[in-house]
């Protein structure tokens, strides 16, 4: 019935439609276009909302960049910059990249890793109490910091493979269970030995554990300098090469296409979704560091990021591939970073942010049905195509 | 002892009516992490509509409470329609499409209370005020020793949900449409042989869903919170969830598994207050819900057997 629709309306084809899927339907461009055209549908559904507040849609965008950092304001308070509102954003893109990273190696072994705000906030605790609170010079705790967190994200990720694996527990329950016992046991630590009786949160790390420079000055200006973004940067490319070129990448790949299929190939099933869950609970235990013990610099006790959760999001928008999610954290922080100021200057209230961020989600969690809908007409025109040339 | 039943059950028959809406959209092939949003986005309509009726005409709150819970089956059954269009018009990742309806709910209703506070009520908050609804203690059934907490401080909702399920029980295992709706979930190109429409079965039973979960949220927004903040999601739409995968996808094993959750929570909060620890010590006895849940799973999930067709998209052309 699709069919007999599609044909009619493309009996008289136009140029802006035929231009449209010669510009979209490339098959091979698709995993970048359709993202992207995700993306302008939420924007300009954004820009309704704007209008119907009273609000110049252009101007709110221009601020949302603004306030990132990845445009100039006006002006700027001393030692600050555009510049230094950029280093804070890719502070704050750095456990969302990590994050999301992890839900992806998850996702390619077809598993759903919800749980990695609980492993980010169990490894960032670790390796706070272990090496924050420790007073090691910054040449040995950094680096001591980031293994920590990797081992100890590593252990929950494999824990949660292994009650799949061995015991057939739905990993969905089971790392939502993990979460709520990860936040719970680590308040009650934190309220019983670390807490900081001002701050009501936990006492702040050691500067020398931290993975963000803080107030740098560097030509001038005083910025935040995060270590993590350059490990981040390096580990989804390796993670790409890793995923595409290796073994245990295809086997992850293969068994999240089909564990039947895998299993009868010879993949042992069971220890690539182990394997899975460690390497992506690893990555989590990199983004609790970097955003615990570098963002941030102390633990606020039953609060869990929500960063495990918006990492779903982010990897749905890169495509479950990790050099697409760099691009897809980067979006999302730069509205989330942005926010703030576009509230200020221009009245709109900032949870207006995460509707624009979930609207994209919205759009991209359509893209299979964009992509279905787009080649089908590609086909119908070239079939059309060739009827008039037949003529 | 009668604390414990008593807060455990107004914990627990909440979270069983959101559970059953999973069933429901489970059974039918669809999966549904996207309670959490639908409760809450539910919960958000029906407190919408009553502070608007009390603003306008001066009815206490309190009194609306059955009007909010009409509300917010709608307002859950409407916003139930982005997953169900999701997941069964457009063949998107089920997973995937639960998580983004979650994300958007909580954008969604966060921005709008707060947007509607400041135009029309003129106030800045992000809440709209509810109170706690009224209980009643049933005279005579009460005073039975033990199981006669049942019927005291009983939250008039936990009546009503009790009825809501005992219908859902009957709709999905006794009647035709249960039957396809069961089908559906275990072989949809039966159903579709059978001249059933598999498309609209799924689509009904995400909005039905939608409505059960609107129900729980509006129950927790008018007791265990008082009012709707975006507070609202704590979670208790994947404990749902985690209860009915528990409960091994049936209504009456999965009401098992909620009284579990209620009981274990109210029941960790009595035992911390009981041994006179200090508050922090709570944070412990909170996580005995969870603890017992892996705990149990690891004994009995073996046996566990999720529908046979759930989270696959229905393609007629596939064999």
């Amino acid at each position: 019935m699709a069919n007999k629709n599609d044909n009619k309306t493309n009996s008289k084809p136009n140029i802006i439609k035929g231009g449209f899927i010669k510009v979209m339907g490339n098959e091979k461009w698709q995993p970048l276009t359709i993202p992207l055209f995700s993306i302008l549908l939420s924007l300009i559904v954004a820009s309704i909302i704007f209008l119907i507040l009273g609000k110049n849609p252009i101007s709110a965008f221009h601020n949302l960049l603004q306030g990132s950092g990845v445009l100039s304001k006006p002006n700027y308070a001393s030692y600050k910059s555009a510049l230094t509102d950029f280093m804070t954003l890719l502070d704050a893109m750095t456990p969302l990249l990590f994050a999301s990273l992890a839900v992806t190696v998850a996702m390619r072994a077809g598993l759903f890793n919800i749980g990695a705000s609980g492993q980010m906030l169990l490894a960032g605790f670790v390796s706070t109490v272990l090496i924050g609170y420790s007073g090691l010079p910054a040449v040995l705790a950094k680096p001591l910091v980031i293994i920590v967190g990797v081992v100890t994200g590593a252990i929950l990720g494999g824990l949660v493979g292994f009650l799949k694996y061995r015991f057939n527990i739905n990993e969905v329950v089971s790392t939502i269970m993990f979460n709520y016992i990860v936040q719970y046991v680590i308040s009650f630590f934190i309220n019983s030995y670390y807490v900081d009786p001002v701050s009501r949160q936990s006492r702040y790390i050691n500067p020398e554990a931290r993975l963000t420079y803080t107030n740098v000055e560097v030509g001038g200006l005083k910025m935040n300098i995060s270590l993590g973004i350059v490990i981040g940067l390096v580990v989804a490319i390796v993670l790409k090469f890793f995923l595409d070129k290796t073994r245990i990448g295809f086997e992850i790949n293969a068994v999240g296409a089909n564990p039947k299929a895998a299993k009868y190939a010879g993949i042992n099933v069971g220890k690539t979704i182990v394997s899975a869950m460690v390497l992506s609970g690893a990555l989590s235990g990199l983004a609790g560091v970097t955003y615990f013990l570098g963002y941030y610099s102390s633990i606020q006790p039953r609060v869990l990021p929500s960063t495990g959760f918006d990492a779903v999001a982010v990897s749905l928008l890169g495509n479950n591939n990790p050099v697409g999610i760099i691009g897809a954290s980067f979006i999302i922080s730069v509205i989330d970073q942005g926010s703030t100021y576009m509230s200020s200057m221009s009245g709109i209230r900032h949870e207006i942010a995460s509707l624009i961020t979930g609207l994209i989600l919205l759009f991209s969690a359509c893209g299979a049905y964009i992509k279905y809908r787009i080649n089908i007409t590609k086909a119908n025109l070239s079939r059309n195509n060739v009827k008039e040339a037949s003529k | 002892m009668e604390t414990i039943i008593i807060d455990g059950l107004s914990f627990a028959l909440p979270l069983f009516i959101m559970a059953i809406g999973g069933i429901y959209s489970e059974r039918s092939g669809i999966t549904n992490l996207a309670i959490e949003g639908l409760q809450g986005f539910g919960a958000f309509f029906g407190a919408l509509v009553v502070v608007s009726i009390n603003s306008a005409s001066g009815v206490p709150v309190e009194k609306l409470f059955y009007i909010a819970l009409l509300c917010a089956m709608i307002g859950g059954a409407l916003y139930a329609i982005i997953h169900a269009v999701l997941c069964v018009n457009f063949k998107a990742n089920q997973v995937i499409s639960g998580v983004v309806v979650n994300i958007l709910s909580m954008a969604l209703t966060g921005f709008l209370v707060s947007q509607i506070n400041g135009v029309v009520f003129g106030s800045v908050s992000d809440k709209f005020q509810l109170g706690v609804s009224a209980r009643f203690t049933v005279p005579g059934l009460s005073a039975i020793p033990v199981i006669g907490a049942i019927f005291k401080n009983v939250y008039p909702f936990e009546v009503v949900i009790v009825v809501i399920a005992v219908i859902a029980w009957y709709i999905l295992y006794k009647t035709r449409y249960g039957l396809q709706l069961r089908a559906c979930g275990d072989n949809p190109h039966a159903v579709d042989a059978a001249g059933g429409d598999v498309a609209k079965i799924r689509f009904s039973a995400v909005m039905v869903s939608g409505a059960l979960s609107g129900i729980g949220g509006m129950c927790f927004a008018y007791s265990i919170s008082a009012n709707f903040s975006p507070y609202i999601y704590m979670g208790y739409g994947y404990l749902a969830i985690a209860a009915l995968i528990f409960g091994n996808w049936e209504i009456v094993p999965t009401l098992f598994a909620c009284l579990l959750f209620g009981f274990a929570r109210s029941g960790g909060y009595e035992l911390a207050k009981a041994l006179k620890l200090s508050s922090t010590f709570s944070d412990l006895t909170m996580i005995l819900p969870y603890i017992v849940t892996l705990l149990l799973l690891i004994f009995f999930s073996k046996s566990n057997r999720a529908p046979r067709a759930l989270g696959e998209i229905y393609d007629k052309g596939k064999r």
